[in-house]
């Protein structure tokens, strides 16, 4: 019904990871990953906890700087250097800072801003980094919060949401930028279970769009229903990838078939 | 009139303390060892000594400071800084000690993904700091910083030994001259309360403001 249509290898690759690594101090958590997002692609990232899935996401939009490998997004490769202690720094900060608004990031903890009511989050990129004039975003984010099923909290602050809808909120902001990329890092795992679903719908209903986006997720039935293509993850490297229906059905990995059996039978 | 010059002293010294505070504090986080020393030797004396201790150093020590500072870029006078001046550098530096601690513990306060999420946005530095780190740092810090400004308000009674003529200077002098110390100091300590009370209030009111959408639920 929902199920994603295969994406053509031929689309433009909206963003590509090649051979990451990452260390945090001793402990490698990436091992060499490499992975390409064609424009249109949903890839959900699964595996246990410690796998490196949100790391990988995290390297992509350099809230973690990787240790060695390439980042290109929508053609542009991000620039790194290594500072004389030998750690891994990006060359030009504004690079970055240009890269990072056509990447939406969602995480588990929302991270809304305290401090501003619903409304002023969401506004408050595209006024601030994109220079867009303050009613364009106004009229924009009142948009963004319909269509997520919140506009009537617009001018409540974070605290009086629910989890629920706060995560939607912070979807929400992410949209605001109008990014190519949309990540989302864990987003229903912070909330109680009967929150779960209303994220869900929303996320489901951005992937019916044709938005391109990477998930990190531990919502297995999820995964397969919006999925392009499913990675799962082991100890930092790519265990096995593809469509949902071979990764969640039939997996040639005998890793990938323990986890499911975990996962299946047991939260999901 | 002696009212008016202790609010003066205060108000500049709980600025300027505020200014000293917010580079203490970043020097305390910062991540070089040399800027982390500067800031806690700082801090660790003027909050180690007596506070009319840095006044005397200040008012007495000062001008010689000040003048063979002059000379080295030639000039030969003697450079004289008046009892405001000195009054507000004094308490400002001791105001200051106390401002570094409370923004540096506000600072911390700061959930980290609130910091991540404006990164995540592509905002710059200066942006995050602006947008996002001051006014969350703000309400963490005002409940302290009102202790602060209670203490540097009250300080400037010490800088009465400078003969400038704030509110404690002047009933001393009232006091002497008249023979009713009792009446003078009495109405002095009734002013200063009235002060404290008031600024008391004040903060109450930022603190609500800055707490929009924080306690309420």
């Amino acid at each position: 019904m929902h199920r994603h249509p295969p994406v053509s290898d031929s689309a433009p690759a909206a963003v590509v990871v090649e051979d990451l690594h990452k260390r945090f101090g001793e402990l490698e958590v990436l091992k060499g990953v490499s992975l390409t997002a064609h424009e249109g692609d949903v890839i959900t990232l699964i595996g246990s906890s410690g796998s490196g899935k949100s790391t990988l996401l995290r390297c992509i939009n350099m809230l973690e700087i990787p240790d060695d490998g390439r980042v290109v997004i929508g053609g542009e490769a991000i620039a790194l250097k290594k500072t004389r202690g030998g750690a891994s720094v990006p060359a030009d900060s504004r690079q970055v800072e240009r890269m990072r608004t056509r990447l939406g990031m969602v995480f588990q903890s929302f991270n809304l801003w305290t401090h501003m009511t619903i409304l002023q989050n969401v506004i408050e990129a595209p006024v601030h980094v994109l220079g867009v004039p303050k009613a364009e975003a106004v009229d924009r984010a009142r948009m963004l919060l319909d269509k997520v099923g919140i506009l009537a909290k617009a001018d409540a602050y974070p605290v009086q949401l629910s989890g629920g809808q706060q995560q939607r909120a912070a979807i929400a902001r992410a949209l605001a930028m109008q990014p190519k990329v949309m990540l989302f890092d864990e987003p229903t795992s912070a909330l109680d279970p009967e929150l779960v679903g209303e994220v869900l719908r929303v996320i489901r209903q951005l992937a019916d769009e044709g938005n391109t986006m990477i998930l990190v997720t531990h919502e297995m039935g999820f995964a397969r229903e919006v999925a392009s293509k499913v990675v799962f993850l082991h100890q930092g490297r790519i265990e096995e990838e593809g469509s949902p229906d071979k990764v969640l059905t039939n997996p040639d990995s005998d890793r990938v078939r323990q986890f499911l059996s975990r996962h299946l039978s047991g939260a999901a | 009139m002696g009212t008016a010059m202790t609010v003066a002293v205060a108000v500049s010294a709980f600025a300027f303390g505020i200014l000293v505070g917010s580079l203490g504090a970043s020097a305390k986080l910062s991540h070089s060892l040399a800027l982390n020393v500067v800031a806690d030797v700082y801090t660790t004396i003027v909050r180690g000594i007596p506070e009319l201790l840095v006044i005397y150093l200040l008012f007495f020590g000062g001008s010689g400071v000040a003048s063979s500072i002059a000379a080295a870029f030639g000039y030969d006078g003697r450079v004289d800084l008046n009892a405001f001046t000195i009054g507000v550098l004094a308490v400002g530096l001791i105001s200051g000690a106390y401002s570094t601690e409370v923004i540096r513990g506000a600072v911390q306060s700061v959930p980290f993904g609130q910091i991540e999420a404006a990164r995540a946005c592509g905002m710059s530095r200066w942006l995050i700091l602006r947008r996002v780190l001051v006014p969350q740092t703000l309400r963490f810090a005002l409940p302290g910083l009102g202790n602060v400004w209670q203490l540097t308000l009250k300080d400037t009674a010490l800088v009465s030994v400078t003969a400038l003529a704030e509110l404690m200077r002047v009933t001393h002098l009232a006091a002497g001259a008249t023979r009713q110390p009792f009446l003078f100091y009495g109405t002095a300590a009734v002013l200063y309360l009235m002060l404290t009370t008031v600024s008391t209030a004040l903060f109450n009111r930022a603190e609500i403001s800055a707490n929009r959408g924080v306690r309420r639920a």
